[in-house]
């Protein structure tokens, strides 16, 4: 920023364009046959087991990534993930079964209404402050809960007591047996999260990405500076509404059931904790905070401990690691190596 | 549809019941909020706790007993609660500490599920109150009157409190304007500690209180978290006059709707909260407590 910027109209010009360094033809090589690879996972790992565990955490991931995203794009943490996984699921079941859908019209309807809703959400509550905006999400996944749960609506719904979904068609060639078995379904969920990820890295690093942060920064300099503040904020909201919209599509395609726990507030509390444990800081960081979630449930969750245990990781977490595990793994890594660096430098300057 | 069995004194007197729980419920998270800032989503589980330890006390003792030892017990949480979490914490983002204390809700939870079982409870009624008495001609069970004078009695207390003393002055003050008021002199940390307490051991206090009234079960934090926290917000931020407001709103809103009908009333609450933060986002109330 310099003094002339204050003249200008709109300080817009002055965001220069991110840095393409690591964009490398042979990066993006090595992504693409990480994730062409990653397909494949269930040939070298035949145990059903942990195959089933990793799906899970992958499907958590998704969640767990779009509140991270938000968290780390715009500051405001969405209590109420839930609500659009959920209400995602819910979407795809009743297109199964009231309407009878095919499984590729009923995925891509569920989808696109719950991004629709999020959309619709996210033009109310993004002008809140981050309490409100925590709670208002929050209020609404319960309510969708409520809904759901409605005696009036259990022709639709099911009640509580949830509904069993028999697919017709194929989803991608996957028909419901190869669906809800975790070796043929691992490639849809690795695929799904691959894609999500592609998605919140390159708009953390666009343009978009930028604004976002300097409004998550100081909303009001922002907009004297002549920027919008209001759609950047409607776009990431609708953007993790999205993300969460597929894990809960996932959810309903592997399970062939749905009940209102999907829209409860525990439920979302596992993506919500999987993101705190993991750090919104980084993309990967919530990811890898669902699959250390999903360990933990599978080692504690018998003890009926695994709440207990969270508890404790969540407030040792961010009391100890504000950026998470991983953020803090990745910030001890990139201080080691500048340490090392200049550490050679000064050798050479000898 | 015939609406006039909805407006006779015993139904006003439930929706004043459960306003009066969370009344005291709110205006204790509306304390700590006006004061730390940090909405503090351990509430339902303190006042949870409070319900399960009034639970334990009943028995032992008497309830009358219970009434006045949890409260006492819950404040000690409080006192742990603001030095180990919001003093130290202070100067990290407030969203970081809110998150903390949701993370001691659960452990909490937990917590209470190991020493108590997920059994639902209940409590009786203080032989004193264990009666009925007459409403207009109608039999009403005394304990709710009970609950309901010593719920909004409570809350007076509080608002006099606030209102009328330099202790309470303070608080307002810090409320409003922290930076201001500690240039001035007032000492946050002794306050905060002061209205730590008071908050927790309201739960407390709500959490005994509705050991007769409601049962007692692992899924009573939750539930009610998310209706203070509507209180809360409905009724603005941090006012306490304004939470006394939204709370009888609410009771009113949750009896009558479940009357007319079951399925609005489940919506109503939401709807509520909607409407408000887009009609009028400050709330009810007018500026901070008051």
């Amino acid at each position: 920023m310099n003094a002339s910027s204050t003249i200008q109209a709109s300080g817009a010009h002055l965001i220069a364009p991110p840095s393409k360094k690591n964009i490398t033809g042979a990066n993006v090589a090595l992504a693409a046959i990480l994730v062409a690879a990653g397909a494949f996972l269930p040939l070298a790992l035949s145990d059903t087991f942990y195959l089933t565990l990793l799906v899970n955490g992958v499907v958590l991931g998704i969640a767990a990534l779009a509140i991270g995203f938000l968290a780390h794009q715009c500051g405001l943490i969405m209590f109420g993930a839930a609500g659009f996984a959920g209400g995602s699921s819910y979407l795809f079941a009743i297109a199964v079964n009231q309407f009878g859908w095919q499984l590729m019209a009923a995925s891509a309807f569920a989808v696109a209404a719950a991004t629709g809703l999020s959309f619709l959400v996210g033009m109310l509550v993004v002008r809140t402050r981050p309490l409100p905006f925590a709670m208002m999400t929050l209020a609404l996944a319960q309510m969708l809960k409520e809904v759901v749960s409605i005696t009036e609506a259990r022709p639709v719904t099911g009640g509580d007591d949830g509904l069993n979904l028999s697919f017709t068609g194929t989803f991608f060639g996957l028909t419901q047996a190869e669906l809800s078995s975790p070796v043929t379904f691992w490639p849809v969920a690795w695929l799904a999260l691959c894609g999500v990820l592609c998605v919140a890295w390159a708009v953390d690093r666009s343009r978009t990405g930028t604004v976002l942060r300097m409004i998550k920064a100081n909303e009001e300099r922002m907009r004297f500076s002549g920027f919008d503040t209001y759609w950047p904020r409607v776009w990431a909201f609708s953007l993790a509404g999205l993300m969460a919209a597929i894990s809960g599509l996932l959810v309903g395609l592997n399970a062939a059931f749905v009940s209102p726990e999907l829209l409860d507030f525990a439920t979302g509390g596992m993506a919500l904790v999987s993101m705190l444990i993991g750090g919104a800081s980084t993309v990967l960081g919530p990811v890898v905070g669902a699959l250390l979630y999903v360990i933990g449930q599978d080692q504690f969750g018998t003890s009926g401990h695994l709440e207990l245990l969270t508890g404790v990781a969540v407030v040792v977490v961010i009391m100890g690691f504000p950026d998470g595990v991983f953020g803090t793994i990745r910030k001890t890594l990139i201080r080691t190596r500048r340490r090392e660096q200049d550490q050679k430098g000064e050798h050479a300057a000898r | 549809m015939d609406f006039s069995h909805l407006l006779n004194p015993a139904q006003l007197a439930n929706a004043l019941a459960l306003a009066s729980l969370l009344t005291i419920l709110s205006s204790g998270l509306a304390l700590i909020f006006g004061l730390r800032d940090v909405m503090n989503f351990a509430h339902g589980a303190l006042y949870m706790l409070g319900a399960y330890m009034g639970y334990t006390v009943a028995n032992h003792l008497n309830f009358w007993s219970a009434l006045v030892i949890v409260p006492l017990l819950l404040a000690v949480f409080g006192a742990v609660l603001e030095y180990g979490v919001l003093r130290p914490l202070q100067r990290r983002s407030h969203m970081d500490v809110a998150l903390i204390t949701f993370g001691y809700a659960l452990i909490i939870g937990q917590g209470i599920t190991l020493l108590w079982g997920t059994q639902p409870m209940s409590v009786s009624a203080p032989a004193a109150l264990a009666s009925s008495f007459d409403l207009f001609g109608d039999p009403y069970p005394a304990y709710r009157a009970f609950l309901i004078v010593v719920g909004f009695g409570a809350c007076s207390l509080l608002a006099a409190w606030l209102k009328w003393t330099r202790s309470g002055m303070h608080v307002r003050a810090v409320s409003q304007q922290p930076m201001v008021s500690r240039m001035m002199g007032v000492n946050t940390d002794r306050l905060s500690l002061l209205v730590v307490c008071l908050g927790a051991a309201f739960a407390g206090l709500a959490g005994v209180l509705a050991g007769p009234y409601l049962s007692i079960d692992p899924g009573m934090g939750p539930s009610i978290l998310i209706s203070c926290m509507i209180v809360v917000i409905v009724g603005g931020l941090g006012s306490i006059g304004g939470a006394i407001a939204a709370a009888v709103v609410y009771g009113f809103i949750q009896v009558f709707g479940t009357m007319v009908s079951p399925t609005l009333a489940v919506l109503a609450p939401y709807l509520l909260l909607f409407f408000v933060l887009l009609w009028r986002p400050q709330g009810f109330g007018r500026g901070r407590v008051a």
